[in-house]
């Protein structure tokens, strides 16, 4: 290559005489148009013919790559959002789990406490019931002595008519009788 | 398909026995063929003269074009001296050429691009002529420039697609009759191997920044002990730099030298008809010619192709150097 250049720059004045030259001469008049035309070239290209045919690429790329953003935004919304579902999803039966758990105890108290109520009144009315019979009993029971005393004294009277007679026969036999009360 | 090339080679190897033997038949009759030859002396001995072929006259440089209508004679201007350096600025046959495939390229791509851009104006792909040449550049630009340039290679693209296409339609011209390769001319490979060379560079340094640049001239490894840094600058840095220069130079040679060597063999074909002035050679080097023309259509384009492809491969080595 330095052969080359160093044998061009000092062959050049006659070579430029010459009719030709040969295939391996670098000729410094042509590398330089080389460059003019290429880099002419290049600018005009570059100025209206690659933007109008790679634009269109480009144009199709940036869509695709819009296009594929865009979509991957959906899906990430879409999975926030269906996330946000599933919570919401959650949340709904778990308050409706807390409902019907609060639901049921509220109607455990209330049957709990209905229960207790009618044993409450059961059992008043039992006590009552307990009550007025023994009430009635003792009743009976001061009715049926008053019956024995007076069917006993009238017996007494009837079997003893001519010497029982007086307060101190009654009082012996209401002291008998006192002794039976007193007995179970 | 394959009876055709049988008898295609079969003819050839006969018109090439056929065309041998009346040579050596005058050979060996050399006195009587000397004498038959003396007759016709004056007028076909000229007309020998006037069709030889000077092939390194044909490859080279030149200030005349051959057309079908005469010999063109181009301008000649005094050279412009810079400095102690003379540039002859007048026109040459290569020159000549080149022009014609620069205004080729651009034509070709300054319509393709209104076409394309009306039918992106009415939302429908290219189609037909300035479909292919888009599909092309698409090509060039997906498969060579992006793959090899790496990160931000479309900047890129703009340079290696016009590198492409003005060295393909300029090998092409060569093939034409009356044609002339100019990037059989190692001056116009070299100045397009020097515009690589510098684009590869500034890439460099815009890639790498100062710092980067000056490292992939001067290189340290990390970790070098003290002692051994001055050797291994002393060692490395001109290595660096043939490494460097190296490349360009490759893309140059290997350019010239494809382009050459087809048209020389052609012509050296050809050649032999005048040689051995026989017709039966004549044929058979016309085939051999056409084949070889052919394999040079494949090179024209292979060879655009592959300065297209290592420019972008150093382009993106250079940036990737750490």
């Amino acid at each position: 290559m330095l052969d080359l250049t160093l044998a061009a720059i000092q062959d050049h004045a006659p070579a430029a005489q010459e009719h030709a030259s040969g295939p391996l001469t670098v000729e410094g008049g042509l590398m330089f148009w080389t460059i003019v035309v290429f880099l002419l070239l290049l600018a005009i290209l570059k100025r209206f013919a690659w933007p109008a045919i790679l634009g269109a690429v480009e144009a199709r790329e940036q869509a695709l790559e819009r296009q594929l953003a865009e979509a991957a935004r959906d899906r990430e919304q879409a999975a926030a959002l269906l996330a946000e579902h599933q919570k919401l999803i959650a949340e709904a039966k778990s308050q409706a789990h807390a409902i019907i758990v609060e639901a049921k105890s509220v109607a455990e108290k209330d049957r709990a406490l209905a229960i207790e109520k009618t044993r409450q009144e059961q059992e008043e009315r039992l006590a009552r019931a307990r009550r007025e019979i023994g009430a009635e009993r003792d009743r009976a029971v001061a009715e049926l002595r008053r019956e024995a005393v007076d069917l006993s004294l009238a017996a007494a009277s009837k079997l003893i008519e001519k010497r029982l007679d007086g307060d101190t026969d009654r009082k012996i036999v209401l002291d008998y009788l006192a002794t039976l009360d007193r007995r179970p | 398909m394959t009876r055709f090339v049988r008898s295609v080679t079969l003819a050839a190897a006969l018109m090439m026995a056929a065309g041998a033997s009346p040579v050596l038949s005058a050979q060996e009759h050399g006195g009587t063929a000397d004498v038959a030859r003396d007759a016709v002396a004056p007028s076909s001995q000229r007309e020998a003269t006037e069709n030889q072929i000077d092939i390194v006259h044909h490859l080279g440089n030149s200030h005349e074009i051959e057309t079908p209508f005469g010999v063109v004679h181009l301008p000649r201007w005094e050279p412009i001296h810079i400095g102690g350096i003379a540039l002859d600025l007048s026109p040459t046959k290569h020159l000549v050429f080149m022009l014609l495939a620069a205004t080729i390229v651009a034509l070709t791509f300054l319509l393709s691009a209104r076409s394309v851009a009306r039918a992106q104006a009415e939302g429908r792909p290219a189609k037909g002529f300035a479909g292919s040449m888009e599909a092309l550049a698409l090509y060039i630009r997906q498969e060579v420039v992006l793959p090899n340039v790496g990160h931000h290679g479309e900047g890129f693209a703009p340079y290696l697609l016009t590198l492409f296409f003005f060295i393909l339609v300029m090998n092409i011209l060569g093939l034409l009759p009356w044609g002339s390769t100019a990037t059989g001319n190692i001056t116009v490979t070299a100045a397009l191997a020097l515009m690589a060379f510098i684009t590869i560079e500034v890439a460099g340094m815009r890639a790498l920044g100062w710092k980067g640049y000056l490292n992939t001239i001067f290189y340290l490894p990390p970790g070098l002990p003290g002692p051994l840094k001055p050797i291994m600058l002393i060692i490395m840095t001109p290595v660096e730099i043939i490494g460097k220069l190296s490349k360009p130079f490759a893309l140059a040679v290997r350019l010239f030298a494809n382009m050459t060597a087809g048209h020389v063999l052609v012509l050296a074909l050809i050649g032999l008809t005048f040689l051995f002035q026989s017709w039966l050679v004549g044929v058979a080097a016309a085939i051999l010619a056409t084949g070889i023309m052919l394999l040079e259509l494949f090179v024209a384009f292979l060879q655009a192709f592959v300065f297209t492809l290592l420019t972008s491969v150093f382009i993106g080595l250079m940036r990737a150097e750490h």
